[in-house]
């Protein structure tokens, strides 16, 4: 053999030029066992070809030693290892040979093929260590005798499906997180806990979250957690912060060199900041950073990645914190009703006790015949201080309510501080004198005038002045002002009894009272401190107290001077100077009374000395024995007063006392017949004198009727469960009380025999009481029972109806629950029942009642009934209830606007509403309505009336979650939604009143639907997370030319599926399609579809055609326990001339739609779906894709419908295809997916692949006559395959020349070699050409250029429609013919 | 590179010159064509111009046909007959298929 003869023979053996083919030439085989290429056999020769002209990395194994022969592609692979031509196997891959050498035998062994999947492989291939994957597959090679003497083993890129499938993880863990953290620090720790266990893909990270609403970043937590501060790089968070972007840091090894690197190699060397977006688009909320690990580029994909990382960990965030403010708002809230229940219950007492002593003087004046008499003008003092207390009560509240709604009208006069505050407090002196307190008063002129609103002013200084007096025992009370820097400053000092260090936070709180050891009276709102501050905030000053118990307390006040911190409009010229205001004396008036001289009392804490009754003392029994003693206890000396008269005047022995424990003091001295005691006292209160005197032997027998502002069960049991014999509530009349005065001396005599009897008595006094006849009338009733339902006994008898009963015509079912309870009565078996009931002034209550019949003496039956108020309870289960429904209806909410219709039907049913609307407003853009309950079209915000839009207007401007009532019977509130605000609009039916129990109602179910909201946005935004993801997966980013393909999830419950689509372009320029359908939804299914659809793809790049590769995939599936039964329809497409070779394994069959408007189905080469019967031989099948013609591949969720044969399913997508023939095949994807969808949306999900054969032609070429020639050509080819007629092809062919030409030649006349680009697809019956330059034409002009002229009207006359669309980038000749069929 | 254009010149017994053209004509050969005719024409009152080998003209081919077209005669394939017939050429100068007779176009 001659060395040239040689070397043509090495060509032949080693085609190719790349670098392993000319080292495989010039290996010096005849040394090496495997001897010259000429000897090799035919099987190793063909087995070396493909590898080398293969672009794919593949390998050749051969002999006993596995001797190892590689591709170009191969070459990264192997590292350092290259050049290891034909060294055996062994040496090639010491360090893995213990796993792949096994593998490689058995192949050797059985002839059986493996693989081995996702091998890591640190790669230097692009000048960093990067992480990849590869699968290896390792099929026999066999010897010209039939014997296995290699392996031949294909490798694929897998780097992708496995860090695609890691990352899917690592995101479906963090979204795990959900709901766990109850803070967002604790969120954010959460976070790095997460991102720990993603360390491959972020290698570190580190959480930093907004201080408070501040710019201040905290860092909350770091993934390592063990990362120490010192390690961290200086991050530009400020930076990412402002603009709400991301910011990636390049310069990370400098900045942070001893980062972790999460388990690879090398330390990261880039890390991305991004903002974590706030909830509603709102600022970011902190800054999340991201390392990007070494083993990766940080490219586009893994951009995306970190940006799905920060968006789950925003949304943890920001539910964490969501979660927190619901609590804190439900905290609140509950504070609210705490602080409001006990300022009433404060308020009643205040009412009431005011209101029984001008009650009762009026009663005896009216009973006199002159309405004066001796004691005439004393009892009008007593109902004018009282009156005066009354109104300084109501006028604070008043006050109160403008302020609260900011309709406080001010009036700012400039104002000489120094002498209006001296003049006020002069107005306290006597009071202070007569407490024998020492007053001084130290007001020296400021430099200048103050601007005040002095009734303001007024209320300031007398609520200071009156609450220091109220507190202070000995020594004295101080008033000064100053001058200090820009401010006037006005101190209240004291020595009273000061205030406890833990209340002094809340001393200025509204409602909340100090609890003191000691006072000079019980009485008091509250409200007094919080008034005042608010009046001195509207000054624009601040109020401040200091105080140590025991000591004292000072109270500061700073007003600025000027007028800058005033409103313009408020201010005002300086007035005439006043007197005394008004408003002082009920504070002057209230305060003297509190005092021991005051008007001759001679109690207080003085031994109470017994009055000797005027008229005959009463006396027990008949005969004559001693007058009845009788003790009275109360702060209030009008009340003390009114009490001695009426009980001396009825013949008791009266003293008195002035607090509980100088009642005590006298008991123990001398024991009373009966002690009538207040509750409210100061230093010992009527509970405690109870309670002490049951304590001890020597009184704990002594009668006690206790009297209370407190109304209500709870008051009277607390009181009787303290030992109390009986229990007045204020306001009392005379009568009441000396009826129970004289029952409870009777009782206290009897109280042995008949204390039991007592006790009954007394149970039924204390719920409403009443007796009805044998017609139904009520004939009798108690007090209670007035108190309850507003009917006294002056409208007895109350005959059926009662007038209580709810209005038959519009509430028929409570009037039917109420006329059962009150007529058709008694089955005591029954126990209580409950009924609704209408209050006299037209409120709804809820009571229940209990009845017996009893026989009266004449022989009359009658019927003895007692019922309770238990409305509090009724309204409350009707909340848990409704609360309880609504929370069910946002559960099964498929997103948010199905939540809000959800609520809106739940809110309509409650309320019987005509109508519900709940109007969204965005942060930007027109708001968005929902309706519940109109009849006809739904309202939009364009079409709602202007005043309804206007209200809402102004709904969505007040705070959130307060819920509002209108008048004409409109009810609104607003609420958080996830892209703004959710206003709630409620149009009640007719006349239906809303009340305090609706507003409650409603506050709490929009509280709740605020959440829901909330949840549901969140579950949404982890579904687009996932199909995100699965969009990623599926990709390919490229398709090849002349396809389109869609990917639809199924609609509700939105979850991703196992449907897939893949195109795969193959070595010999062929393409493989791929549609299948793994069974299941979620991420098993998702991870088997990678899987199923990786192999597949490997399968097909080994060129093993359709059936082949499914084969093989029936093995593969079986190893894999959710891929059993997935149906996939495999093709290999030529692109060239439209040849097909598939084979279905279970699938749907394809549709060709046909350019004649015939459909054919692709319905052979079927078997069963992958994995039935793995090993059995699957049959192909092929056709040709006529050109023009349109294939469609899809899953089921395409045609499949519940009741539907599936047949039916397809021949209407073969009519939906052909009719979309003369579509783009874009265009043609978008028709198929939309009118083939069901109306709520696919129920499965849906992949699809369209191809219109050939695929469209796309040149671009150099703006050059001499590219003329080539580009026809291609055109010509192009056309060919279009299968057009030969002179249309030819007019084609000549109106395209010209439109190059003329591009070629005017476009681009003074630059030549830029591009044209021409483009030609092909429908059914329609070609469109479009030839595009950069240059600018002028217009044709005929005459100068003839020949261009010539052009234009060749194109005219050849296309049958030939646009010219000049442009400022360049301009577009497009051309349209119709194709004869 | 320009397209492949082969240009032959021979005379008739009758003196009249006949320009062969076979391949194809178009913006970036035309130059030859023009020279190739303008040679012929100026040693003939008339020149004949075979185009029956022509497998594409254009109009940058066209326009060197009429201007000089009383004095040329054009014979094609009917590949070409569509373009010389819209071209409006047929009208000022005689036409004529390969066998003589009229171009169908």
């Amino acid at each position: 053999m001659s060395g040239a003869e040689r070397i043509g023979r090495r060509e032949l053996a080693f085609p190719g030029g790349g670098e392993m083919s000319r080292r495989m030439r010039e290996h010096p085989w005849a040394q090496t066992p495997m001897g010259d290429p000429g000897t090799w056999s035919a099987g190793l020769r063909t087995a070396v070809r493909i590898c080398l002209t293969s672009r794919f990395p593949m390998i050749v194994w051969w002999g006993p030693e596995l001797r190892f022969l590689y591709n170009d592609a191969y070459m990264p692979l192997l590292g350092t290892n290259h050049p290891a031509t034909a060294k055996p196997g062994e040496q090639v891959w010491s360090e893995i040979w213990h796993i792949i050498g096994p593998m490689l035998e058995s192949v050797m062994n059985s002839g059986e093929a493996t693989w081995s999947e996702d091998l890591l492989l640190p790669l230097s291939r692009h000048g960093y260590l990067e992480e990849t994957y590869w699968t290896y597959s390792y099929s026999p090679l066999h010897d010209d005798d039939g014997a296995v003497r290699g392996v031949f083993t294909a490798v694929s890129d897998t780097t992708e499906r496995v860090i695609g499938e890691r990352q899917l993880a690592a995101l479906q863990d963090l979204g795990a997180q959900a709901g766990l953290a109850r803070d967002a620090a604790e969120a954010g720790r959460l976070v790095a806990r997460s991102l720990g266990r993603a360390a491959m893909d972020v290698p570190f990270a580190a959480v930093y979250l907004r201080r408070d609403g501040g710019d201040d970043l905290e860092l909350v937590a770091t993934s390592p957690a063990d990362a120490h501060p010192a390690d961290l790089p200086d991050w530009p968070l400020q930076e990412v912060l402002a603009e709400a972007r991301p910011v990636t840091v390049t310069d990370l090894a400098d900045r942070a060199p001893r980062l972790p690197s999460g388990g690879w190699q090398a330390p990261p060397t880039q890390a991305v900041l991004l903002p974590l977006a706030g909830e509603t688009g709102g600022r970011p909320i902190g800054v999340i950073a991201l390392a990007a690990s070494a083993g990766r580029a940080l490219d586009a994909a893994y951009h995306s990645f970190l940006a799905l990382v920060a968006r789950q960990s925003a949304a943890l965030v920001n539910a964490a914190r969501a979660y927190q403010n619901q609590q804190r708002r439900a905290e609140e809230l509950a504070e609210l009703d705490r602080a409001k229940t006990t300022f009433f219950s404060n308020i009643s007492h205040e009412f009431r006790t005011p209101l029984t002593l001008i009650a009762g003087p009026l009663e005896e004046l009216r009973s006199r015949p002159d309405g004066t008499g001796a004691g005439g003008s004393e009892q009008l003092e007593v109902i004018h201080r009282n009156a005066l207390r009354l109104g300084k009560l109501v006028n604070t509240l008043l006050d109160f309510s403008r302020i609260e709604a900011g309709r406080m009208q001010a009036r700012y006069e400039p104002v000489d501080l120094a002498a209006v505050t001296a003049e006020l407090a002069g107005v306290f002196r006597s009071a202070v004198d007569q407490a024998g307190l020492v007053f001084e008063v130290d007001c020296r002129p400021l430099p200048e005038p103050v601007r005040l609103d002095r009734a303001m002013w007024e209320k300031v200084v007398l609520n200071l002045l009156s609450n220091a007096l109220k507190f202070t025992f000995t020594g004295s009370i101080r008033v000064s002002v100053r001058a200090e820097g820009q401010e006037a400053v006005v101190r209240v000092t004291d020595t009273g009894i000061g205030v406890a260090a833990e209340e002094m936070p809340r001393l200025f709180e509204r409602f909340h009272r100090i609890e003191s050891a000691r006072s000079r009276s019980g009485e008091g709102s509250g409200i007094g401190l919080a008034l005042v501050q608010e009046l001195v905030a509207l000054h624009g000053g601040s109020i401040g107290a200091r105080s140590r118990e025991g000591e004292g307390t000072e109270f500061t006040v700073r007003l600025p001077t000027g007028t800058a911190h005033l409103p313009a409009h408020s201010l005002a010229p300086a007035g005439e100077p006043r007197g005394v205001p008004a408003a002082a004396e009920p504070f002057v008036q209230e305060a003297l009374r509190w005092l021991p001289q005051g008007d001759g009392d001679e109690a207080s804490a003085a031994l109470p000395s017994p009055v000797r009754a005027q008229a005959t003392p009463y006396r027990t029994g008949g005969g004559p024995s001693a007058p009845v003693r009788v003790l009275i206890a109360d702060d209030n000396a009008d009340m003390r007063d009114y009490l001695t008269r009426l009980l001396t005047s009825a013949g008791y022995l009266v003293s008195s006392a002035a607090d509980g424990l100088a009642a005590l003091e006298a008991v123990r001295r001398d024991t009373p017949d009966l002690l009538v005691s207040d509750v409210m006292m100061p230093r010992l209160d009527g509970l405690q004198l109870v309670a002490a005197l049951r304590g001890d032997p020597s009184t704990a027998a002594v009668p006690v009727l206790l009297l209370s502002a407190r109304a209500g069960q709870e008051a009277s049991i607390e009181g009787l469960d303290a030992g109390a014999d009986d229990y007045l509530v204020k306001p009392f009349s005379a009568a009441d009380l000396l009826a129970r005065v004289r029952a409870n001396v009777e009782l206290a005599r009897l109280r042995s025999h008949h204390a039991s009897w007592r006790t009954a008595l007394i149970d039924s006094l204390q719920e409403a009481f009443l007796v009805v006849d044998d017609q139904g009338a009520v004939v009798e009733t108690n007090a209670a029972f007035t108190d309850i339902l507003g009917y006294g006994p002056e409208g007895l008898p109350y005959p059926v109806p009662h007038p209580w009963w709810p209005d038959r015509a519009r509430h028929p079912q409570a009037h039917r629950q109420a006329r059962e309870a009150f007529t058709g009565l008694t089955d005591p078996a029954e126990g209580a029942r409950v009924t609704p009931v209408t209050h006299r002034d037209g409120h709804r209550l809820w009571v229940a009642a209990t009845f017996n019949r009893v026989q009266e003496q004449q022989g009359r039956e009658l019927t003895v009934g007692t019922f309770r108020d238990v409305s509090a309870e009724h309204y409350a289960l009707q909340r848990d209830t409704a609360v309880a429904a609504l929370s069910v209806r946002l559960a099964e909410a498929a997103g948010v606007d199905h939540a809000i219709r959800g609520a809106l039907e739940q809110f309509r049913a409650l309320w019987q509403a005509r109508q519900v609307l709940a109007v969204t407003f965005p942060e930007a853009g027109e708001p968005t309505v929902a309706a519940a309950g109109a009849g006809g079209a739904a309202p939009r915000w364009d079409t709602l009336p202007a005043e309804h839009r206007a209200r809402l207007e102004t709904l969505r401007r007040g705070p959130l979650l307060t819920a509002i009532s209108e008048p004409g019977g409109t009810a609104g509130i607003t609420v958080e939604h996830p892209g703004g605000l959710l206003a709630l609009r409620i149009e009640l039916g007719e006349n239906r009143p809303f009340g305090a129990e609706d507003r409650t109602l409603l506050t709490l179910l929009a509280g709740r639907l605020g959440q829901g909201l909330h949840r549901t946005h969140q579950i949404d935004q982890h579904r687009e997370t996932a199909l995100t993801l699965q969009r990623a997966i599926l990709g390919p980013s490229r398709l090849p030319d002349g396809f389109a393909v869609r990917y639809e999830p199924a609609g509700r419950p939105l979850e991703v599926g196992g449907d897939w689509y893949d195109t795969v372009a193959l070595p010999d320029g062929r393409l493989g399609i791929v549609v299948g359908d793994c069974v299941g939804r979620g991420l098993q299914a998702a991870t088997v579809m990678g899987q199923l659809r990786s192999a597949c793809r490997a399968l097909l790049l080994q060129e093993a055609g359709p059936a082949r590769t499914l084969m093989a995939l029936d093995r593969f599936a079986a190893l894999i326990p959710a891929a059993m039964c997935t149906t996939v329809f495999c093709g290999v497409l030529d692109p060239a001339d439209g040849r097909l070779t598939y084979a279905s394994a279970g699938h749907p069959p394809g549709i060709l739609a046909l350019p004649d408007g015939s459909i054919r189905l692709l319905d052979g080469g079927r078997s069963v779906p992958l994995a039935v019967r793995p090993g059995h031989h699957r049959p192909e099948a092929g056709c040709t894709v006529p050109a023009r013609a349109t294939l469609m591949l899809y899953t089921d969720g395409l045609v499949e419908r519940r009741r539907r044969p599936l047949t039916e399913g397809i021949v209407q997508a073969g009519g939906v295809l052909d009719e979309g023939r003369e579509l783009t095949v874009d265009g043609l994807a978008t028709s198929v997916m939309a009118r083939l969808a069901p109306r709520d949306g696919y129920e499965d999900d849906v992949a699809l692949l369209v191809y219109r054969h050939p695929a469209p032609l796309d040149l671009t070429f150099p703006a050059d006559s001499a590219q003329l020639a080539p580009v026809r050509g291609a055109l010509r080819d192009w056309l060919g395959r279009c299968e057009l007629d030969h002179p249309v092809a030819q007019n084609v062919l000549v109106a395209a020349g010209e439109a190059c030409a003329n591009a070629i030649e005017h476009g681009h006349r003074d630059a030549p070699g830029r591009a044209v680009r021409l483009r030609a697809a092909a429908t059914a019956e329609h070609l469109r050409l479009s030839v595009t330059d950069s240059g600018s034409w002028k217009p044709p002009q005929p005459g100068r250029d003839p020949g261009r002229g010539r052009g234009l009207i060749l194109m005219r006359a050849l296309m049958q429609q030939v646009t010219v669309e000049p442009g400022a980038a360049g301009t577009t000749v497009e051309m349209h013919t119709r194709i004869a069929r | 590179m320009k397209t492949p254009l082969a240009l032959t010149t021979a005379g008739r017994p009758d003196g009249t010159a006949v320009v062969t053209a076979v391949g194809e004509i178009d913006l970036s050969n035309v130059d030859a064509f023009t020279a190739a005719l303008t040679t012929a024409l100026a040693g003939s009152r008339t020149v004949v111009v075979d185009l029956t080998a022509v497998e594409y003209l254009d109009s940058a081919g066209l326009n060197v046909l009429f201007s000089h077209a009383p004095r040329v005669e054009v014979v094609a394939s009917a590949l070409l007959g569509p373009v010389l017939a819209i071209s409006g050429l047929a009208e000022l100068t005689t036409v004529r298929g390969a066998d003589g007779g009229p171009l169908a176009g």
